[in-house]
């Protein structure tokens, strides 16, 4: 019986984990480069998962097609997303850049309002890939889904900003914004790039989401808001640290279902989310920059 | 203007509008007391964003202190109202404050992030204590608000001139408040917070003040329109709310007193005879918020160079 619940506890948080530690991958992306608290992550999922969902409607598409097509779709809509908010505002005041983020993120909640309608919609399961079982552990198809997609873009991501070149301008562009400038790196660039990385990382997570508990107009704030406790767990500067934060959210969040049947699980998640803010000493606890 | 003729004026728009109080039929006054609700939370907002530069997502969730706090305790104590309004405000003026002290380090993003916290733990909160708050299926309000001398409130008309009476005494205190050295202070802090700080003011403290001001006339607003409706949900005190000052009050630019009360009150107005918007309502918004944000920056940003230290 013990087993059987842990067994639970296990499945559900991973499925979920996954999904909060891709979305805290963004989240500390667009942090890094910009500084900058982005309120629309959420919707950066709505939108990718949706249109997602109306081409899996017009076409068939296979597993690499929808990879592509997931990417593909996230990364422009992190560009227009860039080109909306910071790309109009760079040398605005932090609070005018952090509300334009909010404005972006009522817009596109409601351009998935008119499009799209306030019914959920069930995103298929894009990607063969099957149940686990080994032993007392069992994982689901849509858990193993998402944790491979969450572990694959861990992996991709840290090649790309360990070994390429525009990988490690956007790092020292994260670390100094004026050196890296004066080493020939262009920022701007970097900061549109890293918010086109978290635009197709947010369409890989609704492909992870999609299946589990379906996409509606008003998830996107608190699943943003669930990443961005996910990267505060994991401290905004190590990939691994960040994605692991995700999972250990989701665990806690499983444990919390299974014990208090989860009705409180929310203002545990967010009371964890404040005390931490207050209590850790990482880089943005400290908010002043000159 | 200056500001013996600011001040007339400002005396002289509260005046209009109790005037159109009398005038109107009283089914008009409906939607206008829901403007007004509105209108006080934009006030409530400025105090800590125009005044003190620190945003809240959280205004929502302290009218909804007030507006649980007290049909709650007017369930216990019917008739208590001279006793527990003041409890009500006093309650959110504490709790605002108190969460704000140790926040005010957190710098513009963090903190927007953990008021948004707040606003879901309170309606996490609401939900899952459904014995007491009624849950997701609301709460009828069982006794009227009692003014003592006056009697029972009831009526479009008298909640009209109790939205009004608030809103005004909400505009005095910020008045008072920003030419006060409080306000120099919280000035300070919103311009240059390690200058501020440099110059012996006590940067949490007089934040928490500003805070927990705005979030006790938050409250207020609340305690008002609970016992006005005649039925709470925790839809009501949402985010939506919360968003929905943030937009007027960057539409009227923070740190103004009329120009946020005026955008709320004419842009609400006008967007409700909107009824075509439907759907459209929420992308209006957004639109709205974006245009107001950027059209603000390319006007501070006129005449100067456009990168910053060359």
């Amino acid at each position: 019986m013990v087993t059987l619940y842990l067994a639970q506890i296990v499945n559900s948080g991973l499925a979920l984990g996954a999904v909060y530690g891709i979305m805290a991958l963004g989240f500390s992306l667009i942090y890094n480069s910009s500084r900058l608290i982005n309120f629309a992550q959420g919707e950066l999922l709505l939108l990718g998962g949706l249109t997602l969902f109306s081409l899996s409607q017009a076409a068939h598409l296979g597993p690499l097609t929808a990879l592509l097509a997931a990417g593909g779709c996230g990364y422009l809509l992190g560009r227009l997303l860039f080109a909306t908010t910071l790309g109009l505002s760079i040398n605005a005041s932090p609070l005018r850049q952090l509300m334009l983020t909010v404005a972006a993120s009522l817009c596109w909640q409601g351009v998935a309002i008119l499009v799209w309608g306030k019914n959920p919609l069930l995103l298929p399961q894009l990607l063969p890939i099957p149940e686990l079982r080994a032993g007392p552990i069992f994982l689901s198809r849509d858990t193993a889904t998402a944790l491979t997609l969450a572990v694959c873009s861990v992996l991709v991501l840290s090649l790309i900003l360990g070994y390429t070149r525009i990988g490690r301008a956007i790092r020292a562009v994260s670390m100094n914004a004026v050196a890296a400038r004066l080493q020939g790196v262009n920022p701007t660039t970097c900061r549109a790039l890293s918010f086109a990385m978290a635009g197709a990382l947010g369409a890989l997570a609704a492909m992870a989401v999609g299946p589990q508990t379906m996409l509606r107009y008003d998830m996107g704030l608190g699943i943003g808001l669930k990443g961005f406790v996910a990267a505060t767990i994991g401290g905004y500067t190590s990939l691994w640290k960040v994605f692991f934060g995700g999972l250990a959210l989701g665990a806690l969040e499983a444990v919390l279902v299974l014990v208090f049947s989860g009705e409180l699980k929310e203002t545990v998640t967010y009371a964890l989310l404040i005390l931490l803010l207050i209590l850790a000493p990482h880089a943005g606890g400290h908010g002043e920059r000159s | 203007m200056k500001p013996r003729n600011y001040r007339k004026a400002v005396i002289l728009f509260f005046l209009v509008l109790a005037a159109l109080g009398f005038v109107l039929p009283s089914y008009q006054l409906l939607a206008f007391n829901q403007h007004l609700f509105l209108a006080i939370n934009v006030l409530a907002l400025n105090f800590c964003l125009g005044l003190g530069g620190q945003i809240s997502l959280a205004q929502g969730a302290f009218a909804g202190l007030g507006a649980y706090g007290s049909v709650i305790l007017h369930g216990f104590f019917p008739g208590a109202s001279p006793l527990i309004v003041p409890v009500c405000a006093g309650g959110a003026f504490l709790a605002a404050a108190l969460l704000s002290l140790p926040m005010e380090r957190l710098g513009e993003g963090f903190l927007a992030m953990a008021t948004l916290g707040v606003s879901l733990i309170f309606t996490n909160l609401i939900l899952t204590f459904d014995g007491l708050t009624g849950g997701s299926a609301g709460l009828m309000v069982s006794a009227p608000l009692v003014i003592p001398g006056v009697g029972e409130v009831s009526g479009d008309r008298e909640y009209f001139l109790l939205f009004l009476g608030l809103l005004a005494l909400g505009a005095y205190v910020f008045l008072s408040l920003r030419k006060s050295r409080l306000g120099r202070a919280l000035q300070a802090c919103k311009d240059d917070p390690p200058a501020a700080s440099s110059c012996g003011v006590n940067r949490p403290m007089v934040r928490a003040l500003a805070f927990g001001l705005g979030a006790a006339l938050s409250a207020l607003s609340g305690v008002l329109y609970g016992h006005y409706s005649g039925f709470i949900s925790p839809e009501q005190y949402g985010l939506e709310l919360s968003l929905m000052a943030l937009l007027f009050l960057v539409i009227g630019g923070p740190g103004n007193l009329m120009r946020p009360i005026l955008a709320a009150l004419v842009l609400e107005t006008a967007l409700g005879q909107m009824h075509f918007l439907g759907d459209a309502r929420t992308l209006c918004n957004g639109l709205l918020l974006g245009a107001a944000l950027l059209l603000g920056y390319w006007r501070e940003s006129k005449g100067k160079p456009l990168l910053p230290g060359l």
